[in-house]
């Protein structure tokens, strides 16, 4: 059958498979359906983002774009190590091979840690992707009064049912009442004359002051309230909150200092419009992201055990495709995320 | 068996290409590309960027750049650049599934982009008030107007 084939006509080279190794074939039909599920999402994103009616400034829920740049140039670093790892045991240098490996794994980790401070920037305010941890309210209507009033009431029980108040619980309470006030006052308002935008406005002025946005203050630098702005690098500042105890800031970044700035235990409720979309896409690119990186330094630390010589070129070359991927998705968030 | 000696051979002279390309000088040279490159997406934070380039500029000039990247790291790092032809076995499809999915979105980018119904609007935080002209005898702060807090009262 086949010779009646070779009789007449061209004749073509029978290949049986792709001419790769079966472990490459499989890496790159492996990173074929990452492509077709990152673009998946990352479409998704532009869509819900595009589509947002309203949706944060970045410094609105502490990003800070230098973290995405350093983070970016640290996965750059991490890809040329890997590359280099693999030319090297392709050499069957096999003590260099390591040494690169070990560095691509420490600058994967350094990845993960930069994007756990950032995580924590974000969690120290409140800004959850879901409940109940999720502080975040939409908009400054009476719910969200509703929100703050129940959080202000419970600690106010709290230190009140104490059978000691400590001068710090007083200084607490007066605090509480002072806001309480605020709460008061805009729902009066609201009631009162729930046709005018009064009570509206003084919610809104509320949530303000609890939470100020960037985008809302950086058109007012002369405001009531202090604008952070002394190094884009900085994720951490330290504030006095009057009491004499310093406490941790998260991210100072154009921040401006609210009431959840300047008394770190009210954690009350906060409000960011389009702020949980923002959350649950961010969190979600992010954190698959993170996932395929942890999965690479699970892959960077098998591969340690390993002789890298020539025999194991092969390992190292399909650990480096799956890596140059992770750094790939990682190139479309950045901008996407940090400076769109 | 000679078919998988056929393959092995054509893995082997795969392998023998690959040493005369690549080099560590041309991935250092890779490396300093995507530094500058990163560098230039991260220009459009600074204000005299964003005060001079309009948003949808440097959006897409960022998108290029991202693209410029990943072209970089796939030809170089991923070798593509130096692979024998099967390389669009795996990557073409994979590409037009990607496209397909993008696709997929085109209604959702027609319903939702430019337009928002009326649940939709209502039920959203107070963005599209912004939108709305403020009645000039309302007394709103000026930080209030900016955000666009809804001051329409229902008659």
């Amino acid at each position: 059958m086949s010779d009646d084939h070779h009789g007449h006509g061209p004749t073509f080279d029978y290949q049986p498979a792709l001419p790769i190794s079966n472990g490459k074939t499989f890496m790159w039909l492996f990173l074929s359906t990452e492509i077709m599920f990152f673009a998946g999402l990352i479409g998704t994103y532009i869509v819900l983002r595009f589509g947002a009616i309203s949706w944060p400034s970045t410094h609105d829920v502490h990003l800070a774009e230098i973290w995405g740049a350093i983070n970016t140039f640290v996965l750059i670093c991490s890809s040329v190590t890997v590359v280099l790892a693999f030319e090297a045991a392709k050499k069957d240098q096999s003590s260099t091979a390591k040494g690169w490996m070990l560095l691509t794994l420490l600058l994967g980790c350094v990845f993960l840690g930069i994007k756990m401070f950032e995580y924590n920037a974000k969690f120290s305010h409140g800004i959850y992707p879901m409940k109940p941890h999720s502080q975040i309210f939409e908009k400054p209507d009476v719910y969200y009064a509703q929100a703050v009033r129940v959080r202000l009431t419970a600690m106010k029980t709290e230190i009140e049912n104490k059978k000691e108040r400590t001068d710090t619980d007083k200084d607490r309470l007066a605090i509480l009442d002072g806001i309480l006030r605020q709460v008061d006052d805009a729902e009066v308002t609201l009631r009162d004359n729930p046709d005018s935008p009064e009570g509206r406005i003084k919610i809104g002025k509320l949530a303000d002051a609890i939470y100020p946005r960037a985008s809302v203050h950086e058109h007012h630098p002369g405001g009531h309230v202090s604008t952070n702005t002394e190094s884009p690098f900085r994720l951490v500042a330290t504030v006095s909150d009057g009491t004499g105890d310093a406490y941790e800031l998260g991210e100072g970044d154009d921040h401006p200092v609210g009431l959840n700035d300047q008394h770190y235990w009210l954690k009350l409720p906060i409000m960011i419009p389009g702020g949980n979309m923002w959350a649950s896409t961010y969190f979600l690119l992010t954190g698959f992201h993170a996932l395929h990186v942890v999965v690479g330094l699970i892959a960077f630390g098998l591969a340690l055990t390993m002789t890298l010589n020539r025999a194991s070129a092969g390992t190292i070359e399909n650990i480096g495709l799956y890596w140059h991927f992770v750094d790939l998705v990682w190139i479309f968030l950045f901008p996407l995320l940090y400076l769109f | 068996m000679s078919h998988n000696d056929q393959q092995t051979q054509h893995a082997h002279h795969g392998e023998h290409e690959h040493e005369h390309h690549g080099g560590n000088g041309i991935y250092i040279a890779v490396f300093l590309a995507l530094c500058v490159l990163t560098s230039f997406s991260f220009l459009t934070y600074f204000d005299f960027w964003r005060s001079n380039v309009p948003t949808e500029v440097s959006r897409a000039f960022m998108m290029a750049v991202s693209c410029t990247k990943a072209m970089l790291v796939i030809m170089f790092f991923m070798h593509l650049k130096w692979e024998a032809n099967w390389k669009w076995v795996l990557t073409v499809p994979a590409s037009i599934m990607s496209a397909l999915l993008i696709f997929a979105l085109i209604p959702d980018v027609g319903l939702r982009m430019r337009f928002a119904s009326f649940d939709r609007l209502r039920f959203t935080a107070e963005r599209p008030a912004q939108t709305q002209k403020i009645e000039d005898d309302v007394d709103l702060p000026l930080e209030m107007q900016k955000e666009g807090y809804e001051i329409k009262p229902t008659t």
